[in-house]
């Protein structure tokens, strides 16, 4: 049975020594979404992964992946037995050969898949006999994602699976991605700071800074309610704040006052119009201004 | 499959192992006829004149008539000397390393991203390096009743593999101490350093009077069973809690540790 929600974040909290990793971080990833996990780096990514993973233990709050404790060493277990995994580091093992850890890899799932195996080896031109340590980085990316694709997982859970490569790789990674989970039911969830793949990719997002959700839903309805308002005056534009649900960081240049919206235009129009400006345009927001507008507030 | 990785992981350092003792081995064995010409001498010395207040008397004495014969030799030689330095040494390499170790090329994440706990991680690493340190104690010490008539004598099977399992066993202790050291800390040195700094001290501290009875050592050198035929149970059976202790404390360690 699927779970309608594959992973589910509560109030998530993870301190090092004394820094603070994440600090409250919330999140609902549906079940077959393809999820783009965005932030700056030391935003926390790579930590709330982790947790998922069951490889580092939150300080207090709640992650769970198919309704499954990710701190609970069984229930970790098996969530592992039903996620594929590339991690940030694309570490493998230096002393195996690309069909060693194949093998080594497919002992532990027992729905692997030698069907997508043979096809993936074919189509990434991986040598059988060569030893991780000699591949390239990318070729060492797609071995990661072989891995993780061929063991019929439900999710899959990718660290900045295209960091370090070049766009023809990250392209051709991409394209598997996207064709891989077409054909297949799963949730994907990854993380990134390439704001263009994951417009590219995902239908539904986070933005995270600091340990904190910032901006989380679908990508569509994104795009729909963020809005940004530019108000032209006759003279020096005023120093205003907005108090309509939704109003963003106003900034103001000579004569032009522009105020960032994510819950639409309406409310905020209305409250501009007080201002009396000369001229009104409402644009549509992309999805790395809604990123840098979100963080920059942080800031 | 994890064994396998195990012993992917291991044995260059377990074949490096062998191929020393193996080699030590036969060297103490050729050594004999060397010794053997130098016996008429040492037999003129009489052991009741050596001033055995101090340690250093006391040793030279305990040698002197240890090795009076090819039994007495090879204990003193191999089993109380070479080999116990030499296993004490392989067992804190084959004990250092492992999950926590951030040598590149090592895989620490995809290893965590598998279905398996880390009590397994360390139960299968820590049953292959026993595995190991077995056959480092075991096959020189069984080589030498099957090579001794080559110089004109012979050593018990039986002999062998009660020092060698005396030597094995007290092994596990600092291979236990390592791997427990190793979920500690990142580098490969310091658990291997401390262990042959523990090893160190505990040799010394056999020359306390008083404690030397109870030493690692001289459980390991298998020392009652060469002087009363009886093995060390006492020792062999603390050393064996010691090492499940110690084991056990390292998957209890890397059961809370962060990655």
């Amino acid at each position: 049975m699927r779970e309608p929600v594959a992973i589910e974040i509560a109030e998530l909290r993870k301190t090092y020594d004394s820094m603070d990793a994440l600090r409250g971080l919330n999140l609902q990833v549906p079940t077959g979404s393809i999820f783009g996990f965005l932030g700056r780096n030391g935003a926390g990514k790579t930590t709330t992964i982790k947790v998922l993973m069951g490889m580092t233990r939150p300080t207090s709050g709640a992650a769970r992946v198919f309704g499954l404790a990710c701190d609970a060493q069984d229930s970790s277990v098996s969530i592992r037995r039903r996620t594929g995994f590339v991690g940030e580091d694309k570490e493998l093992y230096d002393y195996m050969t690309v069909e060693e850890i194949i093998r080594f890899t497919a002992t532990f799932y027992r729905r692997w898949r030698p069907d997508l195996e043979t096809r993936y080896l074919k189509s990434f031109e991986l040598p059988p006999h060569v030893k991780t340590k000699a591949l390239s980085r990318g070729a060492r990316t797609k071995l990661a994602l072989l891995l993780a694709l061929c063991r019929s997982a439900d999710l899959l859970v990718l660290d900045e699976p295209t960091a370090g490569l070049d766009p023809a790789v990250t392209e051709e990674v991409l394209q598997v991605l996207v064709s891989h989970v077409a054909g297949e039911e799963m949730t994907v969830f990854f993380s990134s700071h390439q704001i263009a793949e994951v417009d590219q990719i995902a239908d539904r997002i986070a933005i995270i800074d600091r340990g904190q959700t910032l901006v989380a839903g679908a990508l569509d309805d994104l795009r729909e309610n963020y809005r940004r308002i530019q108000l032209v005056f006759g003279g020096d534009a005023p120093h205003a704040t907005f108090q309509s649900r939704g109003a963003g960081r106003v900034r103001r240049k000579g004569r032009v006052l522009t105020v960032l919206s994510s819950a639409g235009s309406d409310a905020i129009l209305e409250e501009a119009r007080r201002l009396q400006p000369v001229s009104v345009d409402v644009m549509p927001v992309t999805l790395k201004e809604i990123f840098l507008e979100s963080v920059a507030v942080e800031d | 499959m994890l064994w396998h990785k195990a012993w992917l992981e291991t044995r260059s350092r377990f074949l490096i192992g062998l191929a020393v003792v193996v080699i030590a081995g036969f060297g103490i064995m050729f050594d004999y006829r060397a010794t053997e010409k130098l016996m008429p001498f040492a037999r003129t010395i009489d052991p009741s004149t050596i001033d055995t207040s101090g340690p250093l008397g006391a040793t030279i004495r305990s040698a002197l008539e240890a090795q009076r014969d090819y039994r007495g030799f090879v204990w003193f030689q191999w089993f109380k000397q070479n080999l116990a330095n030499l296993v004490t040494l392989f067992a804190a390499l084959l004990g250092s390393g492992g999950l926590v170790s951030t040598a590149a090329g090592r895989g620490t994440l995809f290893t965590l991203s598998l279905p398996i706990t880390r009590s397994r991680l360390v139960g299968v690493r820590a049953a292959v390096g026993l595995a190991e340190l077995f056959a480092l104690a075991l096959v020189p010490s069984l080589l030498l009743p099957l090579c001794s008539p080559s110089i004109g004598q012979s050593y018990s099977v039986v002999d062998a593999v009660a020092h060698g399992l005396c030597v094995f066993v007290v092994g596990t202790v600092f291979f236990s101490l390592a791997s427990l050291l190793s979920t500690e800390f990142a580098d490969f040195w310091r658990p291997l350093l401390i262990v042959c700094l523990v090893a160190m001290v505990a040799a010394v501290v056999e020359y306390v009077p008083g404690i030397s009875p109870y030493g690692l050592f001289r459980v390991m050198s298998g020392e009652t069973y060469f002087r009363h035929a009886g093995l060390p149970w006492v020792g062999l059976l603390i050393s064996a809690a010691m090492s499940a202790t110690l084991l056990r404390a390292a998957a209890l360690n890397l059961a809370h540790r962060d990655f």
